[in-house]
């Protein structure tokens, strides 16, 4: 495999920020070396320089896609963490129902919006759906719109197939919940139609401009930040309180930190979980 | 190494004969059953890592239908499949319904021996795997607690000093009265942040 050069880190880190918000010094050279360099021989490059260069006359195309898929990771797992689902199933959900349910005529089902910002392949966006569908029984008298968005467009699809091997189904599912919401498909598991409704997918970059997504309910933003720049952190927060309601949750992942990032956000717990809400009490 | 438990398929009693031995001399722990019913029953009471079955049996179940109850009692069973020459691509159809792999007829046991080593491998990967889930998971979870009452104390803490501000901005107090009460604010609040670490 062809060697990295300090400067080629450097122009390269610089290129990963800027279309994938990631963050990568020079101490993460391994890490380039060992994802990209697959995509320098793939693309018939001499050098990682050339690979930048190509990717950047190509912006938005095949070889872009390819460097996000390699450089983002895609590690999740069904009802990963645990914690953050008994919070929706125990308190967020029941909450949201009786402020959403008080606001409405009753004629209409009640509207739920949940945004899981970053789904890599679906895991989370299903966990949620499982969950809303355990806790709500009779989904007619509600209309839930799950969105899952990520960086990469690959894993979206995947995320919208919603098929799963075997080892990712043994991860976070009970046997149970395997055959009560999956059909299984040869060695694989597929979720069914009436879980798959509940969700849509969509290829979105956190970096970009984010006031089309709508407004939600819920949001979930879980190990994502934590691959960003601090400044890079405390933007995207701030963009994320922008479409969250203002009476709405945002839940992050179990070992990230927001009060130093985001002033907007105030944590509130609930037995040994963390969720956080907009601030109003300071007039932020 | 080769802890691997495995239970042997065969109508043929003379190949089920073989291959139990050679098995055995080659370190692995094997039961054998001389039916796919045989088989399922045996199945269904303890936990193999690997079943090798023939494909085609009499008795109305054959290698495929003891590869799905095999699965559905332990998805965590590996099953190779021994077939003969005309039944290739049924043991192609079997792949694809989760079974590992497929020997044809003769076993050649160079080949078996290195498709157990291999499942051999697999295991010890996954195992290794979710070793470091298993860590990751305490690590997270320790952290995760920490940082949580750091999340709140931080919180809180800001909202004293919020507070802390207005009292000592205040213009109508006297300034001893604007100080005793924004001291009070305030000592209330470090008087409290160990109880906030213990709940």
């Amino acid at each position: 495999m062809i060697k990295i050069t300090p400067e080629e880190v450097t122009v390269l880190s610089k290129y990963v920020a800027d279309i994938s918000g990631i963050f990568l010094d020079q101490s993460k050279a391994y890490l380039l070396e060992g994802r990209l360099g697959g995509l320098v021989e793939k693309f018939g490059c001499s050098s990682y320089s050339q690979l930048c260069m190509k990717a950047k006359w190509e912006a938005g195309g095949s070889l872009e896609e390819e460097i996000i898929a390699a450089i983002t990771t895609n590690e999740t797992s069904f009802f990963r963490d645990t914690v953050p689902f008994e919070l929706l199933k125990h308190k967020i959900l029941g909450d949201l129902i009786d402020k959403r349910k008080s606001q409405s005529s009753g004629y209409f089902p009640t509207p739920i919006r949940i945004w899981s910002s970053a789904c890599s392949t679906g895991q989370e966006v299903y966990s949620i759906a499982i969950v809303l569908k355990e806790v709500l029984q009779d989904l007619n008298k509600f209309d839930i719109k799950i969105l899952g968005t990520d960086i990469s467009g690959r894993a979206v699809a995947r995320a919208g197939y919603g098929q799963y091997n075997k080892f990712e189904v043994e991860r976070g599912l009970s046997k149970e919940r395997l055959e009560k919401y999956f059909n299984r498909n040869g060695n694989a598991w597929k979720i069914k139609d009436e879980i798959r409704a509940m969700a849509t997918f969509k290829k979105y970059n956190l970096m970009e401009p984010i006031a089309h997504l709508g407004k939600f309910d819920i949001i979930f933003c879980r190990n994502v930040a934590i691959y960003f720049t601090p400044e890079g952190r405390a933007k995207l927060f701030d963009k994320i309180g922008n479409v969250l309601e203002t009476d709405g949750y945002l839940i992050i992942g179990a070992t990230e930190s927001l009060v130093s990032v985001c002033p907007k956000f105030e944590p509130k717990r609930y037995l040994s979980s963390v969720f956080y809400q907009l601030n109003h009490s300071r007039g932020i | 190494m080769n802890n691997l438990r495995i239970l042997v398929v065969e109508d043929d009693p003379v190949t089920l004969n073989v291959i139990e031995k050679r098995l055995v001399k080659a370190g692995y722990e094997v039961e054998t059953a001389e039916s796919g019913v045989e088989a399922a029953e045996l199945v269904v009471k303890r936990f193999f890592d690997v079943v090798v079955t023939d494909l085609m049996m009499p008795g109305g179940m054959d290698g495929i239908d003891l590869l799905e109850a095999t699965k559905a009692r332990w998805n965590e069973t590996e099953v190779i499949l021994i077939t003969g020459h005309a039944t290739v691509n049924n043991a192609v159809e079997a792949m694809k319904k989760g079974a590992i792999d497929y020997l044809q007829k003769p076993v050649n046991f160079d080949e078996l021996t290195l498709r157990l080593q291999r499942i051999c491998t697999l295991k010890s990967l996954r195992k290794h795997a979710s070793d470091l889930r298993e860590a990751m998971d305490v690590t997270e979870n320790t952290a995760a607690q920490t940082i949580h009452d750091l999340e709140i104390m931080v919180s809180e803490l800001r909202d004293s000093c919020t507070t802390a501000a207005t009292i000592l901005a205040d213009q109508g107090l006297e300034v001893n009265e604007r100080v005793r009460k924004a001291l009070e604010v305030l000592s209330s609040r470090t008087s409290n942040l160990s109880g906030t670490k213990a709940s």
